[in-house]
Parts: C-alpha cells; sequence; structure tokens
C-alpha cells in the first residue's frame, strides 16, 4: 500500500507522518503519536471514548482516516493541561467524583470541552446533548454533567 | 480493520469526479465516513470491492448553502451540525432542521452529510422524510454528465438509487414554500438519542380555512425505503381538517403502509404507533 505525508497540529504541536491510507486517526493518535489518552472502544461510532476535537467540533477519530485530518488543529485530552495546569473541566470532574473507571473520562472531556467552547453557558438540556454520544460504563452521568456545569459557572466568573 | 486502499484527496468538485471516471468499479467516495468505515469495521458486503476512496469532505464546492430563485441550494457534502445551525433552513425548512437534529450523535453530525444519507438508501435515513415532503430535487454530475431529478424518483430500493459508479450528488435542491405551509415532523428509536430511526414521519400542510388545500405525507424507516403517499394526499384534497376526517386519514396510512411492508414481528406496536403519532402531529398543523 503506497504511503501519503500528511500533517496536521495536535495540542499546538505540528506533526508530519508518512502513513498507510487506510489508518485511522486514532490509530495514529494513539500508536504513532503516543497520545494513548485517547480510547479505544467500539470502533464504529457509537461509544465516544475515542472523542477529539477537530478544527474546533467533537469528533470520533475511530471514523475519521489520518489523511482526512490533513491541515487541521486537533485536540486531545492531553492538549486540555496548560503549563502543569488541569483545565477548569478537569478539575471538576475531579472534584464532583465524575471519574470511576476514567476509561469513557477523555472523550467526555472533549466533548463538553466542544460544547463551552461553542455555548460557555449551557443549560443542562445542551450539556446532555453534547454527551448523548459518550456512553460511560460506570454511569456516573449525573456528576458528570454537575462538573461541566460548574465548569461553566467557573468560566461566567 | 480498514482494508488495504489507496486515498485521494482531489482540490475540487471537477478533480473528484475525473477520478471517480477513470476507475469506476473499484473506487468510492468518501466524506463523513460514519457509514462507510463502520462498514469497513463489520467487512459489510457493500463496500468490499473498494480499493480506493475519494475524499469529497469538506470541499468548498460540496458545502455551501445558498438561497437563489428557484430554492434553497446545499451542497452535497453540507454536515448535519451546519444544517441544523442555518439560520435559512432553520427558518423555512424546519422539518428538515429538525430530522437532523435527531441524527446520531453531536459528533456524527459533525462529521455526517446530508447526500451521504441518502446515496446508500438506507430505509432509517432520517433526513429522507423532511426532503420528501419538501419536494427536494437533486443533482447529480459525473465527467459525461450533469442531471437533476426528484429525490423521490432517485430512490429505487433499499440499498439501490440511480447512482452510478462515477456520479455524485453534488447538490440537494428545496423548492421555494409558501409561507401557509405548516409541518411537523416525527422520529421513534429505541432509544432517546443516538438512535437508529424505527418510525420517521412527516407531514406538510396548507390549510385554506378549515379546508386542505394541500398536503404531503411521508415516511421513513417504517416502510422499506422513505416514500410519498401520493393516493392519500389527493384523497385529503379538499377536504375539512376537522377530527373524524384526520383519524380516518390515519387510519388509512396505517394500512397503506401495512400493504407495503405486508405484516411483520413489529406491526402490532408499530402500526398503532404510526395511526397515532400521525394523528397528532396532523392536529398540531391542523390546529396552528
Ligand atoms: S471508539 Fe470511536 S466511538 Fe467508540
Ligand atoms: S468512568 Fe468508567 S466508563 Fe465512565
Amino acid at each position: 500500500m503506497k504511503k501519503i505525508n500528511i500533517r496536521f497540529k495536535v495540542n499546538g504541536r505540528q506533526a508530519d507522518l508518512n502513513i498507510a491510507p487506510n489508518k485511522r486517526l486514532l490509530d495514529v493518535l494513539r500508536d504513532d503519536l503516543g497520545l494513548t489518552g485517547t480510547k479505544e472502544g467500539c470502533d464504529i461510532g457509537e461509544c465516544g471514548a475515542c472523542t477529539v476535537v477537530l478544527n474546533g467540533r467533537a469528533v470520533h477519530s475511530c471514523l475519521i482516516l489520518a489523511a482526512q485530518a490533513n491541515g487541521a488543529e486537533i485536540i486531545t485530552v492531553e492538549g486540555l493541561t496548560q503549563n502543569g495546569e488541569l483545565h477548569p473541566l478537569q478539575k471538576n470532574f475531579l472534584e464532583h467524583g465524575a471519574v470511576q473507571c476514567g476509561f469513557c473520562i477523555p472523550g467526555m472531556l472533549l466533548s463538553s470541552y466542544a460544547l463551552l467552547k461553542e455555548n460557555p453557558h449551557p443549560r443542562e438540556d445542551d450539556i446532555k446533548e453534547a454527551i448523548a454520544g459518550n456512553l460511560c460504563r460506570c454511569t456516573g452521568y449525573k456528576q458528570i454533567i454537575q462538573a461541566v456545569e460548574a465548569a461553566a459557572n467557573e468560566n461566567n466568573e | 480493520m480498514i482494508p488495504e486502499i489507496g486515498y485521494i484527496r482531489p482540490r475540487n468538485l471537477r478533480e473528484a469526479l475525473e477520478a471517480l471516471g477513470e476507475n469506476r468499479e473499484t473506487i468510492r467516495v468518501i466524506a463523513g465516513g460514519t457509514d462507510i468505515i463502520p462498514g469497513f469495521h463489520i467487512n459489510s458486503r457493500r463496500f468490499r470491492d473498494i480499493r480506493t476512496l475519494v475524499d469529497i469532505s469538506g470541499l468548498p464546492d460540496l458545502t455551501f448553502v445558498d438561497l437563489e430563485n428557484d430554492g434553497l441550494h446545499i451542497g452535497g457534502a453540507v454536515t448535519f451540525t451546519d444544517i441544523v445551525k442555518n439560520p435559512i433552513i432553520r427558518e423555512e425548512y424546519p422539518l428538515l432542521a429538525q430530522a437532523a437534529f435527531r441524527v446520531g450523535s453531536v459528533q456524527i453530525r459533525n462529521r455526517a452529510t446530508i447526500a451521504g444519507n441518502f446515496v446508500n438508501n438506507a430505509p432509517c435515513a432520517d433526513s429522507v422524510p423532511p426532503l420528501l415532503v419538501y419536494d427536494a430535487v437533486i443533482k447529480i454530475q459525473s465527467t459525461r454528465s450533469e442531471k437533476t431529478l426528484p429525490l423521490e424518483d432517485f430512490l429505487l430500493k433499499p440499498y439501490k438509487t440511480q447512482l452510478q459508479p462515477d456520479e455524485i450528488v453534488s447538490e440537494i435542491v428545496l423548492p421555494p414554500l409558501k409561507k401557509e405551509y405548516r409541518g411537523e415532523f416525527y422520529k421513534l428509536g429505541r432509544r432517546r438519542s443516538v438512535a437508529i430511526s424505527r418510525i420517521t414521519l412527516a407531514v406538510l400542510v396548507k390549510l385554506q380555512d378549515r379546508t386542505i388545500e394541500d398536503i404531503r405525507i411521508a415516511s421513513g424507516a417504517v416502510t422499506p425505503i422513505g416514500r410519498r403517499f401520493r393516493e392519500l394526499e389527493d384523497l385529503a384534497k379538499g377536504e375539512t381538517a376537522e377530527v373524524d376526517f384526520l383519524k380516518e386519514l390515519s387510519v388509512k396510512l396505517g394500512e397503506e403502509i401495512l400493504k407495503i411492508t405486508g405484516l411483520r414481528w413489529s406491526s402490532a406496536y408499530k402500526l398503532p404507533v404510526v395511526q397515532q403519532m400521525f394523528y397528532l402531529l396532523l392536529r398540531r398543523v391542523c390546529n396552528r
């Protein structure tokens, strides 16, 4: 299979890669770039564990070919922390006990991150809609919603 | 696993069509990928022959929404998120915006495209019933030809359309709609969100006082493909929109659907739901 060259920005850093065209964005993030915070759950767009933010929008990295992300700006969970400081969403997830096994959390964080970027004052329904595509097997939805609300309130202060 | 494939990223529609024209048998378009990539994973027969993908996602030639004299032109690769957010669609063609909002999850809507929703002619394509009641016309292009035809004619049978391997659905045109039309959209899935449709209904009504001057009815998921109900529409035109007649029409819709699908295990619950919901939709549009 002929390899192709792609480049995109991940968490502010330029990545130049030579990859097989059948690699998904998820594979490249995890295997080539070592960004294993992005999780692989179902592989078919059902669970949201692989969610990243691509050009400002939450997307499934398991449903995007890496080649399709050429030229894009991507944020993964590793990019939320700034200068060693946790993102307000991350802090509130911890404070509200929203993290149990943790497997769904990177996806939850990025879905919430994309929501707050677009809508800094979400209603509860907006939050529910934003994370409807993120499954939590530990079923801590309530705490997750509370954490997002709390982070949004901090935003407003 | 995604099979070994080649990947082409055209710079415009022309290049995409040329690539498709050269290798008709083994080349396929990818846009949002929300159908094709899970399809690869389950080794779906529909995608087994593919050797090369032509990526049209985000192509400016296919991602416009333009209001013109002959209606609203929506590029084939416009995503559902962009449809949900578009002020003209929300205002003038609200059933399409509502249906778009019920597609998958945020992540799916951010990638999945409008033409991608119906080019495979899956019965559960949510955008189809609204597009049908809006009398959508689609434009199909290849290096050989360019044609427009009603979406209704394009959809042949489950997973079969008129699309040829070297063609792309470049745009969807929604003709102008008189302000007097009122509409409703209904979707039933097995759960509240991120659900595959079991039943979708769309209805548009134009009343003159209490008389039904025009009515358009379409269904999806509950019928083998999304379709209009012309006979019922003709029967309803000129009738008075009062309770008894609306009930009669709803019962008839259920009977029509049963005729099309035959009795199935799910008929026992779907039929009453279709009839009851259609009646409620009619009540809502006619009493507004
Ligand atoms: S792994 Fe991508 S949605 Fe489940
Ligand atoms: S915390 Fe375990 S899956 Fe969500």
